[in-house]
């Protein structure tokens, strides 16, 4: 009885008795769920565009976060070393349509994603052979302290972070869900032949989304890496990104985001108050369990396109 | 054949892949207005010449003119853009998405516009999309396909989604249109709704077309004039009864006995 009442009814009691705590413990779910979303976006474009599932999304992170600290180390100033990593992250995206993905049109996916795997070793290798393998601190002099607003206590880093995660994601899935381009892009993820057929130019389509896919992993390099210190475990992050996908669907974009916020919420949830019960760390090992709920009782996610299987 | 220059002209192009030679110096013109049907032997290159006009494949020899001008090197999106629609021998339809949203997709390229007012969904961008879905709702009712508008592609029969193909052809207003057995595998009922579907577009919207088929009596009832291809060459072209009557055809298909 004591160990069902801890479950089942403890926890609630203590989110009730403190109902600031609580906002808080939700709004930092948030603020990482956001992240979370952003990382699963740029899988998401990628995966609809071209039925790739990008290996190399985690290690495009660290090279883009590399690229920004390198400039920064050498005195490039701020705003110029972001521009530049931004046309580096383009650059990179015409350089993988023209020698990954053109010599490998209407291969099997699982060809596609081999060659991603490939990408991976080749980004994280040149990333450290141009800016070396030490750790690095990225400061973007917003300081990691914290602030009272309305008896709820935030963290300005994380909370500016999870505000421009939020607008980012927000644009994102407004430009491609509203947009012709998102029907562009599902046709071009549907069928390649067709897609040509029909006028859409499949190159452009690709370049513009490994753009996109570059841009999203510089914005989830600079909140990482402002938090953590730009290093190699940043590429683990799109570790994180996967049960968010799984969630969401991985053809979703509002899956993204959606799966994202419930897995940052529940985490911090399960971490606070469920986490003494079973010794901490929930954090950890929430999500990878919450996706293999999912994979048994609904694989294509909450948005996913339905798996139909003729018999 | 009408006067005047030919809206299509392929002349004397050649395709090879590897040490086989589909196309080997094959000329065809098509006149604005015709329906003209390239029927021949399996393997004859029909398909091949499809894909050679809309930009598939380019040949190492001979060019292609459209309106006038070269267009023999251009690549799919770009012949798509001249006004060139086609369909697939296999059907290729965007499965997971709508009949509906399959049939949009083929106003992409009608669609202009900057892509901020599109995400705002706002003036301009808004009445675009619903002149173009309009025209759609137009195409729908000409196909008599309203019933499975929101239906996914893919859980169509196979007959249905050829169908929809052609609504999505026929969406971007092409001024020729191509299209890649239009009836293979279809009972004989699907077969007369797409004879006169084929009539009505040609009829009402004046499109050109040109159409592969393998059952003769659709290609002599639709089609003005019948170019017939053999191992890569063109061995007859003329109106559907004279070449019915052409010896070289007949050898083609039953066969000859080489002494």
């Amino acid at each position: 009885m004591a160990q069902l009442y801890a479950v089942l009814i403890g926890p609630f009691a203590d989110m009730a008795g403190a109902p600031l705590f609580l906002v808080e413990v939700l709004i930092g779910g948030i603020a990482s769920g956001l992240l979370y979303s952003l990382v699963a976006l740029g899988f998401v474009l990628i995966f609809k565009a071209s039925g790739v599932f990008n290996f190399a999304q985690g290690v495009m992170v660290l090279f883009a976060a590399l690229t920004l600290v390198g400039l920064l180390e050498r005195g490039v100033p701020a705003p110029l070393a972001l521009a530049l990593t931004v046309l580096v992250m383009i650059a990179l995206a015409f350089a993988i349509e023209r020698l990954v993905l053109r010599p490998l049109v209407n291969q099997e996916h699982i060809i596609l994603f081999m060659a991603t795997i490939g990408l991976n070793f080749f980004l994280e290798g040149l990333g450290e052979m141009v800016w070396g393998a030490n750790v690095k601190k990225l400061d973007l002099g917003i300081p990691d302290e914290s602030f009272k607003f309305a008896g709820v206590l935030l963290n300005k880093l994380e909370m500016t972070a999870a505000a421009t995660a939020a607008v980012l994601v927000a644009v994102l899935a407004v430009f491609f869900q509203k947009t012709r381009i998102g029907r562009a892009l599902r046709a071009v993820a549907d069928d390649h032949e067709a897609a040509l057929s029909i006028g859409i130019p499949l190159r452009t389509i690709w370049v513009v989304v490994w753009s996109v896919a570059g841009v999203v992993a510089i914005a989830a390099g600079i909140m990482w890496g402002a938090k953590s210190g730009v290093q190699f475990s940043l590429s683990l992050i799109a570790l994180k990104a996967l049960p968010v996908l799984i969630l969401g669907g991985f053809t979703s974009v509002p899956g993204a985001i959606v799966g994202g916020l419930i897995i940052g919420i529940g985490e911090k949830l399960g971490e606070v108050y469920w986490g003494p019960l079973v010794g901490g760390a929930i954090e950890n090992w929430f999500a990878y369990v919450l996706a293999l709920v999912f994979l048994l009782f609904r694989p294509q996610g909450l948005f996913g396109e339905r798996i139909i299987e003729r018999v | 054949m009408t006067g005047g220059e030919p809206l299509l002209s392929v002349q004397g192009i050649s395709v090879a892949f590897g040490a086989v030679q589909a196309l080997a110096g094959v000329s065809l013109d098509i006149a604005r207005g015709e329906i003209v049907a390239i029927i021949g032997p399996n393997g004859a290159g029909k398909t091949t010449l499809l894909n050679v006009i809309s930009g598939f494949y380019h040949p190492y020899e001979g060019r292609i003119l459209f309106q006038g001008r070269d267009r023999t090197r251009l690549r799919p999106f770009e012949v798509a853009s001249l006004g060139i629609a086609r369909t697939f021998q296999n059907v290729a339809l965007f499965k997971g998405m709508s009949v509906l949203d399959n049939i949009m997709t083929g106003r992409l390229l009608k669609m202009r516009g900057s892509f901020l007012l599109d995400a705002a969904w706002w003036g301009p961008a808004r009445r675009q999309e619903l002149e173009h879905r309009a025209f759609v709702e137009r195409i729908i009712d000409f196909l008599e396909i309203q019933a499975i508008r929101k239906t996914p592609a893919g859980r169509l029969p196979y007959g249905l989604q050829k169908r929809v193909e052609l609504a999505r052809a026929l969406a971007a207003e092409p001024t020729l249109l191509l299209l890649d057995e239009p009836m293979a595998g279809m009972n004989v009922e699907e077969k007369e709704d797409m004879c006169r579907f084929i009539l009505d577009v040609h009829g009402d919207f004046g499109t050109t077309i040109a159409l592969i088929e393998h059952d003769m009596s659709v290609v002599m009832d639709v089609s003005d004039r019948v170019a017939v291809l053999d191992y890569g060459r063109k061995i007859a072209d003329g109106t559907p009864d004279a070449v019915r009557a052409d010896p070289a055809v007949m050898d083609a298909y039953l066969g000859v006995a080489h002494v």
